[in-house]
């Protein structure tokens, strides 16, 4: 926890099965004030389920649920009123306008934001006079925060924030999302790109089958597994992999995508090793590189597969 | 107060910037009105009015009526007994029935050796053709007059007794108006679940659910935004009925609102019904469609109940909309009943109570 205060959310054991299917089973986190916590994991580990029993929108089979101190299934009318609350793929009344939309939205909240500033705050300016059905899909999502913020919440929840959207937009997202911690806002988000969830969180928690693998901040999680980095270079038939991985420092090997990856806890010395190799057989690995793990090595690790399939 | 208005106001923008839903809530049923009023409504060309005339008297006396009334350019005499003259009326064959009393010749003979009670010719006009009735009337009156100036001088020994009748004819624009409406008030609810099910493939409804919005508001706001276009189609169809094709309501004006906030809400809780059983909105229009065409053509809407033959009747005995027109043309001509108005009341409000339980019960919101 980053500071000493109740935690904004305190989920203990909770469970929510569909049929056989245990879409959540028997998960446990807490979230602190002004942090931004991320939950990640591939399609169907349970990620949207646990986000929509904390905003009130399906009920736990068992667990304890909190949000701000109050039991969710029991206060939804206080902490719906202090949540801001992005969902997956939603699209809205698609014949009203921007502003109509976010008057709308304000309407059913006795605490507000000026329409105005929300669009300034999320830069649709230009479209503020536009049918929402008529917004690109980057437009439409920060339509989506935009209405997520009409209450001024303390705490906004975004599911797959970025999920369909172009590079350059999820990059415009994140700056928006930066902007909410910094305004002291506590977040939760879901995601199941990795690069997303080393930029934006302070801890993540990697989700997969219901269950939580493993919770923490980013740099510790890669630490704590991978106390090597990555030597990686195009695979060649000269340099087999079995006499690489006895090169000084190597600690295990790899193949993927048509790269042998060393793993080391002394690059410099497997490095040398490796080029003295290849001199002698008068070959150049091609594109060779180093490379710290990632988020996507540690979710390799846990689960055997990768994030994305 | 201030969300529910909200949620309605962005109801009518989402309908009024929708065309095609714009197109079957309102243009549909006006488009209907002119199209039956135009092809239904005979007030041009022959100008002739065919009323029957029944002559139960018989007399000398009589028999000069008879050709007083052969001679008025404007009528056309059809004869035969009261009993066939009213079936004949009723099937829209004749417009009106004048009936000749038996004891007529007896009473201008008495009157003229002074003293005898006075008797009355019968006039049966249809009330939601007033126009025609407050001819055959006028034409009436005249001859009686001649008849009692000539006969005594001018005291009233004969009368007019004006009696209502109302006819059923497929060709009374009366008859149509209020059904079109019926109908209209039917499409309303009915298509009312498309946009339910709309918002809820969508999201919508479960996005509103994040916020504090309470769902009864989110209910009755889609109830305001439907009864307001209901009663915008009244004053479309009554006012395009009266001014086009003068259709005047002959019922008192709380009593059709009355029975146009009922049908519209009983149609409605079947709209909610409907769309807590449909997925998506593909299915929704299907569905939507093969439940009211149906029930446009078998209620007796177009046609009247008792000319569909018996199979027919008694399907329509099932169908909601009967009971709908029916009442609306009670209310409104004083048209012929399927059912006592209690009984259309009655059924329409448990439909209205059926169907809001199923929905209560079986609607989601995601």
């Amino acid at each position: 926890m980053t500071d000493g205060g109740e935690p904004v959310i305190r989920v203990a054991d909770l469970r929510r099965y569909y049929g056989d299917v245990k879409a959540v089973d028997g998960v446990t986190f807490e979230v602190a004030r002004g942090e931004v916590f991320g939950m990640l994991g591939p399609n169907g580990a349970g990620k949207t389920t646990t986000i929509e029993v904390l905003e009130g929108l399906r009920t736990a089979d068992s667990g304890k649920v909190e949000v701000f101190g109050l039991d969710v299934a029991r206060h939804q009318a206080s902490v719906k009123e202090r949540i801001g609350v992005q969902l997956q793929s939603v699209s809205l009344y698609p014949r009203l306008t921007v502003t109509e939309l976010l008057d709308l939205f304000g309407s059913f909240f006795s605490r507000r934001v000026p329409t105005r500033e929300l669009i300034d705050a999320v830069d649709l300016g230009e479209r503020a006079k536009a049918w929402s059905m008529n917004l690109s899909g980057g437009q439409q999502q920060r339509l989506s925060i935009a209405l997520a913020l009409v209450n001024d919440p303390e705490l906004v929840f975004l599911d797959e924030p970025t999920t369909g959207l172009d590079p350059q937009a999820r990059r415009s997202l994140w700056e928006l999302i930066k902007g909410l911690q910094a305004r002291g806002k506590t977040v939760m988000l879901t995601t199941h790109y990795m690069e997303e969830a080393a930029e934006l969180c302070n801890r993540v928690a990697i989700m997969d089958h219901g269950h939580i693998l493993e919770m923490g901040a980013v740099n510790d999680l890669i630490g704590r597994r991978f106390k090597e980095r990555a030597v990686f270079f195009d695979s060649s038939p000269l340099l087999p992999i079995a006499d690489l991985a006895r090169l000084g420092g190597v600690t295990r090997t790899a193949q993927e995508h048509g790269q042998t990856v060393l793993y080391s806890q002394d690059v410099a010395g497997t490095i040398g090793a490796l080029l003295a190799t290849a001199d002698d057989l008068n070959v150049e690995p091609g594109n060779l590189g180093i490379r710290q793990a990632t988020l996507e090595d540690v979710f390799l690790d846990l689960t055997g597969r990768a994030l994305r399939d | 107060m201030r969300t529910l208005l909200g949620l309605t106001l962005a109801n009518v923008k989402s309908l009024v910037r929708d065309r095609a839903a714009l197109f079957w809530t309102i243009f549909f049923p006006i488009m209907f009105v002119f199209l039956f009023g135009w092809i239904f409504g005979g007030n041009g060309g022959d100008t002739r009015i065919v009323v029957g005339y029944v002559d139960q008297d018989g007399s000398p006396a009589s028999a000069g009526l008879h050709q007083a009334f052969s001679g008025v350019e404007l009528l056309t005499l059809h004869e035969g007994t009261l009993d066939d003259e009213k079936a004949a009326m009723q099937r829209g064959d004749v417009s009106a029935v004048i009936v000749i009393p038996k004891g007529l010749g007896d009473a201008l003979a008495q009157a003229r050796s002074g003293g005898a009670a006075p008797v009355a010719i019968e006039v049966y006009g249809d009330p939601s053709r007033n126009q025609t009735t407050q001819v055959v009337e006028g034409v009436v009156g005249q001859i009686v007059n001649g008849v009692n100036l000539q006969a005594v001088g001018g005291s009233a020994v004969v009368t007019v007794t004006v009696l209502s009748l109302q006819s059923t004819s497929i060709s009374s624009v009366a008859y149509l108006v209020p059904s079109i409406l019926a109908m209209a008030l039917m499409q309303l609810g009915v298509f009312a679940a498309i946009p339910l099910v709309q918002q809820r493939e969508k999201g919508i409804l479960k996005r509103l659910g994040a916020t504090p919005l309470a769902r009864w508001k989110l209910v009755g706001s889609n109830v305001l935004l439907r009864l307001m276009v209901a009663l915008v189609d009244m004053v479309l169809i009554l006012g395009i009925g009266y001014v086009f094709f003068g259709v005047r309501i002959q019922g008192n004006l709380i009593a059709v609102v009355g029975i146009v906030l009922l049908g519209a809400g009983s149609f409605l809780a079947i709209g909610f019904a409907l769309a807590s059983f449909l997925k998506t909105e593909e299915q929704a229009t299907g569905v939507v469609q093969v439940v009211q065409m149906p029930m446009m053509f078998l209620s007796g809407i177009f046609f009247s109940f008792n000319f569909l033959p018996g199979f027919l009747q008694t399907i329509a005995r099932f169908l909601p909309l009967t009971y709908l027109g029916d009442a609306m043309r009670q209310v409104m001509v004083n048209g012929t009943q399927v059912a006592p108005l209690g009984v259309d009341i009655a059924i329409l409000a448990g439909w209205l109570v059926v169907c809001l339980g199923i929905a209560a019960r079986t609607f989601r919101w995601e």
